[in-house]
């Protein structure tokens, strides 16, 4: 009976306390995490800790070689998920979800609602800079161009020419964690 | 009848038309933002798309996005809700020529009726009393100086586009109406992307008394009795009845049919809302016209019974009225209690932030019109409204009891309402006596409603 009533008591905490340790989950996931998975990524590290307050966060690879995970916009919509995820008291597991989710890769998205068409040249393997310019969503009649959010290689087309395609809708990855022995080679 | 609609709005109207294309057996579409994938129209939407990121200007206010995605989801009409594109004339032209229907009145009916000034001399024309105002659009500062000295302070600053109080100032004096000049046209820029604005003469003791019609294609029309939307803060409603406490029944009917007949005559077509200013005296003068649903229909639904959202889509469709005046009846007082986001006692600051809990009220007579739930992220992007509480009585007293009841079991955690600025209304004698004018809340002040309700 012991067990129950010690819960008890933890339920009951003081509300300021639990006021602090909301404040420390938000300033978590919208300032800290995006930061430390940009510095993981930069520096090449395993893993990475950091304290705050009462909390302690830790990131790891998921095992292997070098592997990141960013889009061609910050899309604010993914951050309530995160913050969802969070608030289930495991920070440092949800980024890891997100991290495991693609290799190696970022993702072109539209930027308007229409019909998609790529660069008729556009072929998987081709290698591109950021900003280079991947196909156009036209919206009633006006190209919005679709590029390139970084330097790195095409891969996969996961929407057909002609299709409808809706805003930040994803488009076609750009590989970029590819052996150096791709480069300058063309398509492959 | 449409197909299929795509829902071009956010927050509790999307719910709304939402509602209305299933009852109608109409698919639908909900067209969102960035900021809104997460929202209860998005959630509860047969098909969903995201049409931009959070800037309006970009999403909800984009006519070509808007209308590309009505043309990739195969829709055939494009319901505008209120704010945003629903009385953008030009907006519904480019519908209408890429063989949509914008579900309102057709473009050349909203282009008639653009121009506020110049629709208080049309509907001047068809019998209506109008407010003195400026001669058409201030041109500059020095006309907008010369217009007030010719009108008589104080005077109202208005934009042409829009409403809901947004680049709206009353000044006294021409240093008033100078220093404010600047800050209405770029409010009216932001909000309807026009900053072109005109004088109104104020009355210090007025009340807003608006009359609700609809008009079908064959020019047959109805009013749907009054609102009194006299509780207002910075020339925004929060409270909305029906019928006016300010008006005869006699006065009342005579106000109705006025209006009707003169937007017949001058062509309007689908709902509508024509407001007017009345004075202590109980004179009216016809102020502007909202070509669109309003945020304060339902008050009208609970005394009619009518569900407006369907007989515009009707309207908009080309299908006859159906009825006529003789057929409609009204029964009973109906309140509406806007719920905004904000806080009463920090001078009504806008908030945002994670809605905690959520329970809506129940009972007889009581409606909530809301896209709240648990665990909701209030956006900070767009206006302040979280919903709409409405309830009914068989008469004036038993709906303030229902509101007081229902008012006391909204539960919105996590973010500061403005729910004791109502359950003070509620319980202020100038309310429940029926004698609220527009500028009373501001005047007054909040703070004094607030204090006087907490020594009850």
């Amino acid at each position: 009976m012991s067990e129950p009533s010690s819960r008890d008591t933890r339920l009951e905490r003081d509300p300021a306390e639990r006021a602090a340790d909301h404040a420390a989950i938000d300033r978590l996931t919208d300032e800290l995490l995006p930061a430390l998975i940009a510095k993981l990524g930069a520096t090449g590290l395993g893993e990475l800790e950091v304290r705050e307050g009462a909390w302690r966060v830790r990131l790891r690879r998921p095992g292997g070689p070098a592997t990141r995970d960013r889009r061609s916009s910050d899309r604010a919509a993914e951050r309530p998920t995160e913050r969802a995820h969070s608030a289930s008291s495991r920070p440092a597991h949800a980024v890891s979800h997100g991290t495991v989710r693609s290799d190696s890769r970022s993702v072109a998205t539209s930027p308007a609602v229409g019909i998609y068409q790529p660069r008729k040249d556009l072929t998987a393997g081709a290698r591109v800079r950021a900003g280079d310019r991947l196909g156009a969503v036209d919206m009633l009649g006006v190209a919005q161009e679709v590029v390139a959010p970084i330097d790195g290689v095409v891969g996969t087309s996961l929407v057909e020419a002609g299709d409808a395609v809706e805003y930040g809708q994803d488009l076609v990855t750009i590989e970029f964690g590819v052996p150096t022995s791709t480069n300058g080679s063309g398509p492959s | 009848m449409f197909r299929k609609v795509l829902i071009a709005n956010r927050g509790e109207i999307a719910l709304r038309i939402l509602r209305a294309c299933r009852a109608l057996g109409v698919d639908s579409v909900v067209a969102y933002s960035e900021a809104d994938r997460e929202s209860l129209p998005v959630g509860l939407a047969d098909e969903a798309i995201c049409i931009g990121p959070a800037e309006a200007q970009r999403s909800y206010l984009s006519a070509p996005a808007v209308i590309s995605a009505a043309l990739v989801t195969g829709c055939d009409a494009i319901h505008p809700g209120y704010g945003f594109l629903s009385e953008d004339e030009g907006f519904a032209e480019v519908v209408a020529a890429h063989g949509l229907t914008f579900i309102g009145p057709p473009a050349n009916v909203l282009e008639r009726f653009a121009s506020k000034a110049g629709t208080r001399q049309l509907l001047g024309a068809h019998g209506l009393p109008t407010i003195p105002g400026s001669e058409g659009m201030l041109r500059d500062d020095q006309h907008a100086l010369a217009e007030a000295e010719r009108i008589g302070y104080p005077v109202l600053v208005k934009p042409s586009a829009g409403g809901g109080g947004k680049g709206m100032r009353m000044v006294r004096t021409p240093r008033e109406l100078e220093s404010v000049l600047k800050v209405c046209r770029s409010e009216a820029k932001a909000a309807f992307g026009d900053d072109s604005l005109y004088l109104e003469k104020w009355l210090d003791e007025n009340r807003h008394v608006e009359v609700q019609v609809a008009v079908d294609r064959y020019g047959h029309g109805v009013h749907l009795g009054e609102r009194d939307c006299s509780v207002q803060r910075r020339h925004q409603k929060i409270i909305e009845e029906s019928p006016t406490p300010a008006l005869s029944p006699a006065a009342r009917a005579e106000l109705a049919e006025k209006a009707v007949r003169a937007v017949v005559a001058a062509g309007y077509e689908n709902v509508g809302t024509l407001e007017f200013l009345v004075d202590a005296q109980g004179d009216f003068y016809f102020i502007e016209i909202n070509c669109r649903i309003q945020v304060e229909h339902p008050v009208t639904e609970a005394v009619t019974g009518l569900d407006l959202v369907t007989m515009q889509m009707r309207i908009a469709a080309g299908e006859p009225l159906g009825i006529t005046q003789a057929d409609i009846d009204f029964d009973g007082h109906a309140i509406e209690f806007r719920i905004n986001a904000e806080d009463a006692s920090n001078d009504f600051r806008p908030g945002a932030g994670t809605v905690e809990r959520y329970h809506a009220p129940g009972g007889p007579g009581v409606r909530m019109d809301s896209h709240l739930f648990t665990g909701y992220d209030v956006p900070p992007y767009y206006d302040s409204l979280l919903g709409k509480l409405i309830v009914w009585g068989p008469d004036r007293a038993t709906a303030i009891a229902r509101g007081r009841v229902a008012l006391e079991e909204l539960v919105v955690d996590g973010i500061t309402t403005n729910v004791d600025i109502h359950q003070a209304l509620l319980a202020s004698e100038t309310f429940l006596e029926g004698r609220m004018t527009t500028n009373l809340l501001d005047r007054v002040g909040s703070a004094a409603f607030l204090a006087a309700a907490a020594r009850v």
